[in-house]
């Protein structure tokens, strides 16, 4: 395919796109809503094809091929099929939603979720290590670091007002002053970057989105 | 002491699996993460199809059917037979010969996307932000608040410097190079106030588990 | 000072046996320290206390998964008491699949607490919509395409509460509660094209972030972690609005050890350094 085709579906759109915005006729408006925000919502739907099926392709090929740990592999494959079965099987519960726990919010609830949280829960235990290994005042600017996170610790605990009742202002200060101004100047980067970006995208400078698909 | 409810235990015993990574790598753990990944993206694709597929695709459609011929008032549903289409093309990235027919789909939610974001961008993250940054010093100035004034010059001093450091077209001497330095102390102070935070949310997320697992389970504490 | 420097080399593992400690004393023999409220929640607590009851409804968003539940959990519980409790119409959405789920857990549980209430009428599960911005976007421009059915399957014009819904300006106010950047579409998408009004419940590490658009009003309260859903609920106690259990203040008093404990972690890892560096010179 040549590749000045989806160049100029991405040059036209976003056109249009940006210029909608500061066109508010009626036509304009139905024809944004009820044709381009309503596709768009719908090929983001299908975005989920390519993660599910690198995923069952990737431990497809690992039981297959006998790969170290592909015995693993077909926990996972099972856990996929069996999620899918239940929730298509158990429709009825997965549709009615609030007052009803089928099959399919069981095992979200008492499987997949305690998983999930405490992949994120043992961070706690490397951040304290990490802490006490890694954290070091070697110069001034890694001093500031360090004196601005000891008073918003102190300062979001109720202990720290028992050591001193200023410390959740001084903390509230903080982040409100310092945290804030510096935060603002990264935004303004932030915001500069993503329109510079997108124009980029949009007039095909930019075209690493493409890899090397097409002639 | 125990919880008798057999969901519970096997929510317990799959959290004592992950944690059990703490002491060293097992195959419960590795059983666990495997688990997890597979019933997760299960899923995600059963809430992809009831909550998205079914009442803004096929419904649709169906619709359109169930009126044929008599479809002027649900053309519009008939039309999302396009983009419908068009998202079918993402199955060919598993093909070598026409994986490329996946550029079609991605060029319009990049064409979209992008062109959606330029203005709302621009007037959110920096005029906006431009405008608070002058009006917490005009703003308190006119109502008499000195101590509210003198933050709103040390954030403008802030944002200044910040915007500097990150200015690497020049190097960061005389005049810049003060700015950059005063920029830099800012940042660092925004970082440290940061990772104060960050300690609480991770602590936060151990915390929840270890309620799961005295409430829930042991039925230690209420 | 040896036995310092040796410290320094400690196993890890018994690093982890202190935290766990530290995290699991308090919550075992609670000291319940009241938790100090800070303007931003608040103001977020005023803005939902203030739209009268059976009239618009709030938006709520949770954005997130079971990754960051125990931060974001007590939050989405809470605003949901507190609409059930002052008889305020709930929506309750998601931009997150694994949301989904625990939207369902939060509505469950809360309609337990008012059995008075009915779904359809005082709160709804409009479920999950993939496209973040552009689902913002669709709001916007016509709820009732973006959700042409509830969560449950059920048409939006046959649901009550989802029946008059157009846009924004159907909505009292729409509140976030999300663990990722999704709260910048919001406030770049919602807020500045559409001009709704947000408020945020965020995770404590990308919080201090969103202080810019607390000033500049795109913002007109916020949470932040774990500490702003005991916030909350301290509000909620406070009002006679909810007793339910305070999950988020129960865990504030294991965050205050803990702190305190990462605290003497970094002092005492920087005695170490010095020492060490002493020591070669």
């Amino acid at each position: 395919m040549d590749r000045r085709i989806p160049l100029t579906i991405v040059l036209v759109l976003g056109i249009l796109m940006l210029l909608q915005f500061f066109i508010p006729s009626r036509a304009s408006e139905t024809f944004f809503t009820d044709i381009f925000v309503r596709w768009g919502l719908l090929l983001y739907i299908f975005a989920l094809i390519p993660s599910v099926g690198s995923l069952i392709r990737h431990h497809w090929r690992k039981v297959g091929a006998r790969r170290e740990g592909w015995a693993y592999s077909i926990v996972t494959l099972i856990g996929l099929f069996v999620m899918i079965l239940v929730g298509f099987l158990d429709r009825e519960h997965v549709l009615a939603k609030v007052k009803a726990a089928g099959l399919f919010r069981t095992l979200f609830l008492n499987v997949q979720v305690p998983m999930q949280a405490s992949m994120f829960g043992i961070l706690a235990f490397y951040m304290a290590s990490a802490s006490y290994r890694a954290f070091r005042a070697r110069t001034l600017e890694a001093t500031l670091l360090l004196v601005a996170a000891f008073i918003v610790m102190f300062g979001v605990i109720p202990f720290g007002a028992y050591v001193w009742d200023k410390i959740p202002f001084i903390s509230e200060w903080l982040l409100e002053v310092p945290n804030m101004a510096a935060k603002r100047g990264i935004r303004f980067g932030v915001g500069l970057g993503i329109a510079a970006t997108s124009l980029k995208i949009i007039l095909g400078i930019e075209r690493s989105w493409m890899g090397g698909g097409g002639k | 002491m125990f919880s008798t409810n057999v969901w519970t235990w096997i929510a317990a015993l799959l959290t004592l699996a992950i944690f059990s990574f703490l002491y060293r790598d097992n195959p419960f753990y590795r059983f666990a993460e495997h688990l997890f990944v597979g019933i997760s993206a299960g899923y995600g694709v059963i809430i992809y199809w009831y909550n998205n597929m079914v009442p803004n695709l096929i419904n649709p459609l169906l619709n359109f059917g169930h009126a044929w011929p008599h479809v002027s008032k649900v053309w519009l549903d008939g039309l999302v037979i396009i983009p419908g289409l068009l998202g079918l093309l993402f199955f060919f990235m598993f093909s070598k010969k026409y994986s490329y027919l996946i550029l079609l789909p991605l060029s319009v939610i990049l064409g979209m996307e992008n062109g959606l974001s330029v203005p709302t961008y621009l007037q959110a993250e920096v005029i906006k932000q431009a405008q608070g940054t002058l009006q917490g010093i005009h703003t308190p100035f006119i109502a008499g608040q000195t101590f509210f004034m003198v933050n709103g010059l040390i954030v403008l001093v802030g944002v200044i410097g910040t915007l500097s450091y990150f200015f690497f077209s020049r190097e960061h001497k005389g005049v810049l190079g003060v700015s950059s330095k005063v920029g830099i102390w800012f940042i660092m102070l925004g970082f440290g106030a940061s990772f104060g935070y960050t300690v609480m949310a991770r602590l936060s997320l151990l915390i929840g588990r270890v309620q799961f697992l005295l409430t829930d389970w042991i039925h230690l504490i209420k | 000072m040896i036995w310092l420097l040796k410290l320094f080399k400690i196993d890890r593992r018994i690093l982890f046996l202190l935290i766990a400690a530290a995290v699991i004393i308090p919550l075992v023999r609670p000291l319940g320290l009241p938790t100090a409220v800070t303007p931003h929640a608040q103001h977020l607590f005023d803005a939902v206390d203030r739209i009268p009851p059976r009239t618009k409804p709030v938006l709520l968003s949770m954005d997130y998964g079971p990754n960051v539940m125990p931060e974001l959990q007590p939050m989405s519980m809470a605003v949901v008491r507190h609409c059930l409790a002052r008889k305020i119409p709930i929506i309750v959405m998601t931009l997150d699949p694994n949301g989904v789920g625990l939207a369902e857990d939060a509505l469950h549980r809360a309609a337990l607490e008012y059995p008075d209430v009915k779904e359809g009428v005082d709160y709804a599960l409009a479920g999950f919509k993939v496209g973040g911005y552009l689902v913002m976007i669709s709001i916007g421009q016509d709820f009732q395409t973006t959700f042409p059915t509830d969560a449950a399957g059920h048409p939006s014009k046959e649901v009550p509460i989802l029946t008059n819904i157009k846009n924004y300006d159907d909505i009292a106010l729409v509140i976030t509660i999300a663990g990722s950047a999704i709260v910048e579409n919001w406030i770049v998408f919602a807020v500045t094209r559409y001009h709704a009004t947000l408020c945020a419940g965020i995770t404590a590490v990308s919080s201090a972030d969103y202080y810019p658009f607390l000033q500049t009003g795109q913002l007109t309260g916020l949470l932040a972690g774990m500490k702003g859903g005991a916030e909350y609920e301290q509000l909620l106690a406070n009002n006679d609005l909810s007793h339910a259990p305070k999950r988020a203040s129960q865990g504030m008093d294991a965050i205050s050890s803990a702190h305190i404990l990462i605290i003497i972690f970094i002092i005492l890892g920087n005695i170490g350094y010095f020492l060490g560096r002493r020591k070669k010179a």
